[in-house]
């Protein structure tokens, strides 16, 4: 297969890109840096959750990529238990993920020369970005398609994977997500995807919630003297947002999305600095 | 300055990359216990499925790999071109690119470079769905290659779009009573089609993979074939009315080949399910045991003795077809 250059430009950095694992408490976090030199800002990608990671993997590369080739450093990371990251996903807890988070944004933030940080977060990782972001953490804040909650995110997850469950099951074989969610509900584990949801992991996520002052943007710019931009993916956006056909929607041109999203971070960024060099 | 936090290796996992015919390759090595003389060893290749990572579904080629490793058989999941980490560009008509063997070339090429760069006396090819047929295109094509792990092959071309009403129609027929009696109907309408047809493969079948098949699998390489419960089907058979594929290909074999068909009872067509994950584990240890045995295994080795890409280059005592590349994330802070 030869290179080809990709409308939404994915190939500008690639030579620059460099993974690696992170320690934390436990477990290493598998992470892709794409690096640049003397960037304009720096972003942490805080990607989907579980199966939706490898769902969306294509486009969420791209992203980065495209983040990249316009002068803006990148960190992307696979969640604890999840993917190439190591821990028993089992196991694991939002306070966890929230961990990962703060620690990985302290470690981009350490890294010179000086760039403001901004963080992205999608579906899930938007509410880790965001409740990073409310705790003081990043110059900026980018979410596509938050939730209200962690259950809002895996019950979306859910559907999805009890939709293709049902394509091989007839009549009474056939159980509804109802069902599922009753089953998690009574305390039994339950295998979505090949990840293991433990009925703690369902009960922990209604409390998950995205803080109060993320609720829109116009509360965002009432409550942080910081930049904050949220959108909601539409189906176009598959996989990224709900929806598509594995292999196809996930290898189109993004452009659209990409380009206005990057224009944001850019000019964000530029402001940030504008304003840190006055002070 | 490198992060001292950010490492490469961790375990015995370690993030290696590949030349992929001038498209740079990312991928993971599972180092194995050394259980045997280094150039006695074969390797595991795990190869995308469709456009998944090569973590796989539910991160089951993970697990497996690190599985496989600890059998001792190093083990490598590596992305291919424009998919994963790997660079290059997939085209949109990804179904149709791996069902022409798309893929042969380079992933030929990763295992050629394998085998030297890890002194291995050749690899097994592991596929899954679209990624068994990207394994089968790529074993015939690399004479290096000494087995193939399938789960789930297909042999057909497969429609990748569906009509929506056709969606719609069986969506509904798996819902209602009704639609279920008239698809039954359906199958036995088509089981008479195909007992007409002399159960002949359908005008779809995949000839040119077929082709391949006949020649590693007549050739006496060992292949595993794994196979998950289909829709409506009855244990491993397949479905009133269509063409049994499993069977077909175990004929077309040959009595000289060395295939063992399995199927996967509890597993879902993923193969990522507990359930699916483990009974997959279970007959590949078997299989691999069979088939390519450890003779001087070491049972006091452990996880320190399992050689690193860099150590295997000192051991191995020969000249690496390519430099191994280690980079690590926030390395040259």
């Amino acid at each position: 297969m030869h290179i080809e250059n990709q409308p939404d430009g994915q190939l500008a950095s690639e030579s620059n890109e460099r993974a690696g694992y992170f320690q934390v408490s436990g477990a290493h976090l598998y992470t892709v840096l794409h690096e640049v030199k003397n960037p304009v800002a720096r972003v942490l990608l805080v990607g989907p959750f579980a199966s939706e990671r490898h769902n969306s993997y294509l486009p969420w590369v791209r992203w980065a990529r495209h983040l990249a080739a316009g002068n803006i450093e990148v960190l992307r990371y696979d969640y604890r238990g999840i993917g190439e990251s190591t821990g028993d996903f089992e196991k694991m807890t939002f306070a966890d993920w929230a961990e990962d988070v703060r620690l990985l944004a302290a470690c981009l933030q350490q890294r010179a020369p000086h760039a403001p940080l901004l963080l992205h977060g999608l579906g899930l990782g938007a509410i880790l970005a965001g409740r990073a972001f409310d705790a003081g953490t990043g110059d900026g804040l980018l979410l596509w398609s938050p939730p209200a909650n962690a259950n809002q995110a895996l019950r979306a997850t859910l559907l999805r994977w009890v939709g293709l469950e049902q394509i091989f099951k007839f009549g009474d074989d056939r159980k509804s997500a109802s069902d599922y969610i009753r089953e998690l509900e009574q305390g039994s584990a339950l295998d979505v995807d090949g990840y293991r949801w433990s009925p703690e992991l369902w009960r922990d996520s209604f409390q998950f919630a995205m803080p109060a002052a993320l609720s829109s943007e116009a509360e965002a710019a009432r409550a942080y003297e910081r930049p904050v931009k949220m959108m909601k993916l539409t189906r176009d956006a598959a996989p990224l947002a709900k929806g598509g056909l594995v292999g196809y929607d996930d290898l189109k041109d993004f452009t659209w999305l990409f380009e206005p999203n990057r224009e944001w971070i850019a000019s964000t960024a530029s402001q940030l600095s504008k304003k840190a060099a006055y002070a | 300055m490198r992060d001292p936090q950010m490492t490469c290796e961790i375990g015995t996992r370690e993030l290696i990359e590949l030349d992929g015919l001038g498209v740079r390759l990312r991928g993971t090595y599972h180092r194995a216990p050394q259980r045997a003389a280094m150039q006695d060893r074969v390797g595991v290749l795990f190869v995308n499925s469709l456009s998944l990572p090569r973590a796989a579904s539910g991160d089951s080629a993970v697990h497996w790999a690190d599985a496989i490793a600890a059998f001792g058989y190093p083990s490598f999941r590596v992305d291919l071109p424009g998919l994963g980490d790997s660079e290059g560009h997939a085209t949109t008509d990804l179904l149709d690119f791996i069902n022409a063997g798309g893929f042969t070339s380079v992933a030929a090429a990763v295992v050629k470079q394998l085998v030297q760069r890890f002194s291995l006396s050749g690899v097994i090819l592991f596929g899954h769905c679209a990624g068994s047929v990207s394994a089968l295109y790529a074993g015939a094509a690399s004479p290096e290659c000494r087995g193939l792990i399938l789960l789930d092959p297909y042999f057909h071309l497969p429609q990748a779009k569906r009509p929506k009403l056709r969606e719609e129609l069986s969506d509904w027929a798996r819902r209602s009573k009704l639609g279920r009696l008239l698809s039954n109907a359906y199958d036995h309408v088509r089981s008479l089609a195909l007992l007409a047809r002399g159960n002949a493969p359908p005008p779809n079948a995949n000839a040119q993979l077929l082709a391949r098949w006949k020649q590693v699998a007549s050739a006496g390489m060992p292949a595993l074939l794994l196979k998950a419960p289909g829709i409506k089907a009855q244990g491993a058979k397949p479905r009133v009315g269509e063409f049994d594929y499993m069977d077909y290909i175990v004929e077309l074999a040959g009595k000289k080949s060395r295939v063992a068909a399995e199927f996967v009872e509890g597993a879902d067509h993923s193969f990522a399910n507990r359930k699916g994950r483990d009974e997959v584990e279970r007959h590949i240890e078997q299989w691999l045991a069979a088939n390519f045995p450890l003779p001087r295994f070491d049972v006091s080795a452990g996880d320190a003795q399992a050689p690193r890409s860099n150590d295997v280059k000192l051991d191995a005592n020969k000249q690496m077809a390519a430099p191994v590349a280690r980079y690590c994330a926030l390395e040259g802070r």
